[in-house]
């Protein structure tokens, strides 16, 4: 997914837009829609950093700045007690330690196995015939979630079949692979040192029976923000707005991109 | 979650004795909790085949085989969690899981101050000191307790260097091995003075000639039990032998060790008589040709033998060699005796491998056994985590392949003819890992396995009388 | 600099570009190429016996594919890619290998190697794992079986004096390699990350009296610089094994750091440690690979019971070069598989930590398909410490 925020003393606009595989006429796209929800013009932005694995297609932006870094700028605004950042999305999972200032200390990562991301309940999802957005609600009405052993995706997705048809509940199975993939997430994350606030974001905050599962894991209460597919676009603009201010300062006029969006054409 | 481990079905075993393993094993954990709280006796951390429980057991000290206490931990299939208490750590998954186990589960105790909840088996306790050894086998061996030593920096550590000469068909390897022993009895030497400084007992070498004596004669009982194996029906297969080599590997030099060959061994010569054997329609004879078991898996031996498949032979904790065979040189001293039976087991097959074209030491002792104990099919377990033990495995069948063909199959020749052609063993590659659960699918293993007996069932017919 | 008067842009590229070319030349020429692989080589025996020592390199863009029928893939995936490239014929000009006990990857596979490539001359050196007394014995027979072997596969005894002479050739080597470090002392540095690594690189292809001329002319050239390539930016370390190619280092370099200082096999681990010449010369190569050249394979033992002083023993060149080379953050690179290195990441944090200096532990496969995943951690961790 592709998300755009515009910051000027709160948020002006927000979109979440679609999937796809090109990802400079997504950009295009999301910036169109936010600048639309915000009234203004393009030539109006200050300052525009991107963030995330498509941030090096986004030609507009002037600055690119890791995931780490912008969820971290996001999360602080939101939580100032936040020290453990855990980040669930589609493609990967990511694990943050920032200091009391928001700035990253130490950080972990998944992005080489799909098991490991909310992929894996997508992957399961379409197995089992159930709508993605349902599959948290099901699993909280499990009493006896299964034990899904295996790690890969592609056994595991065999695994259930296999369980379905022995008699196993789905809720059970649903509830099961929230398991696993809550392990999965835990066992990245206890490399750093958790410490409380935990706030938990990405795709995979808005999932009621992940955060109950990874709840489990935790030593402490897992807090989720209001919004939270955007604190990666939130963070990038905040770290926008610090480096407008920060050249305002020192008196250094920054380098912008032209605020045109190119027309992307697919051969 | 508990309700997932107790469900799998209890393993059956050929043997008696190997049944009683269990209880064995069990008492050896207790043994050393004992040993902390009453505080007589130095425990240390150990590996086995370093030829040092002499050693030890002359001077008092209670060895903790850590390799052992990983593969129960496995096998009651409570390893995750210290699995991924050393991957928080730091710690990659992809290392040794024995080690990873290990070093999870000493980190834990340390940190908390007593044992993690609910110890596999009570636990494994701190030791007094550790003695590791890689020799030229497993880097983990010398890597495994310097990394423990992090979260308990007041044990010290021994590491024995113990080299062996690897196998060069070009040269005698008796021309080098003479420098070899040096080293490995200054290293034995130092080692002894070692657990002397730490437990302040004085070495009694009548006791270690004694215990060294009794090695010997243990070894040599352990060959001659094992190659009852070779009758057929086959009475004893892999699944046993994977608990026989609890005394074998962990109770060397003691009494109780050779007597329990020497039951087993009676055991075997009675099934034998009665033709009593691992199962009633025996079809085909296997080697485990390679590889640790996936100490969670175990039963899969007894899947192989629902199908008729027997185990009369394995590579894997097969850790002596029949001393009357080896023309080493004769010494009173033990600790040199020790040097030359060390090298001795680990250049067992290199003059018959430089005999045979093509021929290399694991490779000639695959072909020994095939011969010996009629074997009609390899299987290999590839551990993701253990190169030690694992890398060469591929290599070993294919070079097999290439140079032992002893299977006559009837084909059809170019004219129609019916001709016979010699064809290598089938051979199987099942993979897993020793103790990580989460490598192993059960549908895909017992798949493989069924295709292999498919296989071996179409060799079985089409075989030229 | 792609001024054709420059070494670095032409010989240096051409033979990091075409590796095994002047090998090859050799070779027609009637020398003996003996092939290497990894730190613990004792290349001085090698240079005395009149053949070309010749490091084997994997290759991160070929995909590993004739190499996996015959070994295992839980292998180190760079000792994995020399294997498959040496199988694919790709070193098909050499006459031996010699591969030493180091790694399990490397000692567990040696039997594999030697039947497979079925090289006239195959040798395994058994290096001890511990560092006693006894062990400079025995590493002394072991040198001196190598010699043996060696000159007997060349027709021609080695003689002490042969490895006198080599070890001077070498110590030279040394000597020129650290010149070419200095250069990286100054902000920005004189010379790339990119451009030593294959600097480096060449030198351990060529003949040693080759690579002593080539240093020379590379140090030449440093030295009438007028300008560093490089800009300012955080001053990196690379911790870590065989990196043989240049592909890290420029992924580092393009985010705006500059690689200044390594631990690296194809870095400071193989070319900075001389060989003492007031010894014998055989005594004088077993201390040198085993006192050192320091490696995670090789036991140092914790004889004070001490924590810190194990970590300062063990890790110590780490802290040095950090002060050198005035390193603001160090990157912990290890493959998959690779024990001797994994074991000892959590002492290693904790030596890092020890010397205040920010590190990022990467654990990587040996390909170019992981940049994207690597770029991420890479950019975080600049951001981290800026």
């Amino acid at each position: 997914m592709t998300k755009a925020v515009i910051l000027d003393n709160e948020i002006i606009a927000s979109v979440i837009g679609p999937t796809g595989a090109e990802q400079r006429r997504l950009a295009n796209n999301v910036m169109e829609k936010a600048l639309k929800e915000a009234g203004i013009p393009f030539e109006a932005i200050t300052y525009i950093v991107s963030t995330g694995y498509g941030r090096i297609n986004v030609p507009f932006a002037d600055k690119q700045v890791t995931e780490i870094s912008c969820h971290a700028k996001g999360i602080v605004s939101l939580f100032p007690d936040a020290r453990t950042i855990i980040d669930i999305g589609g493609q990967d999972s990511k694990g943050i330690k920032i200091d009391k200032d928001g700035r990253p200390t130490d950080f972990v990562m998944n992005d080489k196995c799909a098991a490991g991301s909310g992929r894996f309940l997508e992957v399961i999802a379409d197995t089992l015939e159930i709508d993605l957005e349902k599959m948290g609600e099901i699993s909280l009405t499990s009493k006896n979630p299964a034990s899904i052993s295996n790690l890969c995706t592609i056994w595991a997705q065999q695994e259930v079949v296999a369980r379905l048809s022995e008699g196993v509940p789905v809720n059970d199975l649903v509830a099961g692979v929230h398991e696993s993939l809550a392990n999965r997430v835990s066992r990245m994350v206890r490399r750093l040192n958790i410490e409380r606030e935990i706030v938990l974001t990405g795709g995979g905050a808005k999932n009621i029976g992940l955060v109950k599962a990874l709840s489990n894991y935790m030593d402490y209460p897992i807090l989720v923000p209001p919004e939270p597919l955007i604190t990666g676009a939130l963070g990038a603009a905040l770290m926008g707005k610090a480096i407008t201010e920060k050249a305002k300062t020192q008196g250094i006029q920054l380098d912008t991109k032209e605020r045109s969006l190119q027309v992307v054409e697919i051969l | 979650m508990s309700e997932e481990k107790k469900k799998h079905k209890k393993r059956r075993t050929a043997t008696q004795a190997a049944a009683s393993i269990g209880p064995m094993v069990k008492e050896f954990i207790a043994g050393t909790i004992r040993a902390k709280e009453e505080a007589r006796q130095k425990i240390a951390f150990t590996f086995i085949v370093c030829h040092h429980e002499e050693i030890l057991a002359a001077l008092d000290v209670l060895p903790l085989w850590t390799e052992n206490f990983a593969g129960i931990c496995g096998a009651i299939r409570d390893a995750e969690r210290f699995l991924q208490r050393a991957e928080s750590l730091g710690l990659s998954r992809s290392l040794c899981t024995y080690a990873l186990c290990g070093i999870g589960f000493d980190q834990w105790r340390e940190e908390i101050g007593e044992m993690p909840p609910n110890p596999p088996w009570g636990g494994q306790v701190k030791p007094d000191f550790m003695v590791s050894t890689g020799q030229i086998l497993c880097d983990p061996r010398a890597k495994w307790y310097q990394a423990s030593q992090l979260y308990m920096p007041d044990v010290p550590i021994y590491n024995i260097d113990m080299p062996y000469p690897l196998f060069d068909p070009k040269r005698d390897h008796r021309d080098v091995w003479g420098y070899y022993h040096k080293y490995i009895v200054k290293e034995l030497r130092g080692f002894v003075k070692f657990v002397e400084e730490q437990t302040g007992n004085k070495m009694d070498y009548d006791r270690l000639t004694e215990l060294v004596d009794l090695s010997d004669r243990t070894w040599n009982l352990i060959d001659e039990t094992y190659k009852l194996r070779a009758s057929v029906p086959s009475v004893m297969g892999t699944g046993d032998a994977m608990n026989t080599m609890v005394p074998m590997c962990f109770r060397m030099a003691s009494q109780e060790a050779y007597d329990f060959f020497f039951n087993l061994k009676k055991e075997l010569e009675e099934k034998i008589a009665k033709k009593e054997g691992e199962v009633e329609d025996e079809k085909y004879r296997l080697m485990w040709g390679g590889g640790l078991p996936s100490w969670f898996a175990l039963g899969d031996f007894n899947y192989f033998n629902s199908k008729g498949a027997v185990f009369p032979v394995e590579t894997t904790y097969r850790m002596v060699a029949p001393l009357n065979e080896m023309d080493l040189p004769e010494t009173k001293d033990p600790i040199e005796r020790l040097a030359w039976k060390w090298l001795g087991y680990w250049t067992f097959w290199y003059d018959k491998a430089r005999k045979r074209p093509g021929s290399e030491p694991d490779v000639e002792r695959l072909i020994n056994w095939i011969e010996e104990y009629k074997i009609d099919g390899i299987v290999m377990h590839e551990a993701f985590s253990c190169r030690t033990w694992h890398v060469g495995l591929i290599w070993q069948l294919n070079q097999l392949a290439k140079i032992y063909k002893p299977i006559p199959v009837l084909t059809l020749g170019k004219g129609g003819e019916k001709t016979v052609e010699n064809r290598e063993l089938p051979s199987l590659i099942l993979e897993s890992d020793i103790i990580d659960i989460s490598t192993y699918s059960e549908v895909d293993t017992r798949n493989r396995i069924d295709a292999f007996i498919e296989t071996l069932e179409s060799v079985r017919q089409s075989k030229a009388v | 600099m792609n001024d054709k008067n420059s070494i670095i842009s032409s010989k240096v590229e051409k033979y990091y570009q075409d590796y095994g070319a002047r090998a090859k030349e050799l070779k027609a020429q009637g020398k003996t190429i003996i092939g290497w692989v990894c730190s613990f080589v004792p290349l001085e025996i090698i240079t005395a016996a009149g053949c070309v020592p010749f490091r084997i390199r994997g290759d991160i863009r070929e995909p590993i594919t004739k190499g996996d029928n015959l070994l295992e893939t839980i292998v180190c995936p760079f000792v994995r890619s020399c294997f498959d490239l040496s199988v694919k014929g790709r070193y098909d000009f050499l006459d031996g290998i010699v591969i030493p006990h180091a790694c399990d990857s490397m000692t567990r596979s040696y039997s594999t190697w030697m039947y497979s490539l079925e090289l006239p001359f195959s040798q395994f050196v058994n290096i001890p794992s511990v560092v006693k007394e006894s062990s400079f014995e025995f590493f002394n027979e072991v040198l001196n079986t190598f010699r043996q072997t060696l000159g007997e596969f060349v027709g021609k005894a080695i003689s002490d004096n042969d490895i006198a002479e080599a070890i001077k050739l070498h110590n030279e080597n040394r000597d020129k390699a650290k010149a070419l470090y200095e250069f990286k002392k100054s902000d920005p540095p004189v010379i790339s990350g990119v451009e030593l690594a294959k600097v480096l690189t060449v030198g351990s292809s060529l003949p040693i009296t080759e690579s002593n001329s080539l240093f020379d002319e590379v140090i030449e050239e440093l030295k009438n610089r007028k300008e560093s390539p490089r800009k300012k930016g955080p001053r990196i370390m690379i911790d870590g094994a065989c990196l043989d190619n240049i592909e890290l280092i420029k992924l580092i370099e393009d985010t705006g750091a500059n690689v200044v200082a390594d631990t690296l096999c194809n870095g400071t681990r193989d070319s900075l440690p001389h060989a003492d010449v007031d010894r014998d010369p055989i005594d004088a190569l077993a201390h040198r690979y085993l006192d050192k050249v320091n490696c995670p394979k090789t036991y140092i033992d914790n004889k004070e019971l001490n924590l810190q002083k194990d970590l300062e023993n063990r890790f110590g060149d780490i802290g040095y070069f950090a002060k050198e080379f005035k390193v603001d953050g160090s990157i912990l690179y290890v493959y998959k598989y690779c024990d001797p290195f994994g074991f000892e990441v959590p002492a290693r944090k904790a030596y890092y930590n020890s010397i205040n200096i920010p590190h990022l532990y990467l654990e990587d496969e040996y390909t170019t398909g992981t940049i994207g995943q690597l770029k991420t951690r890479i950019q975080a961790f600049l951001e981290m410490i800026a």
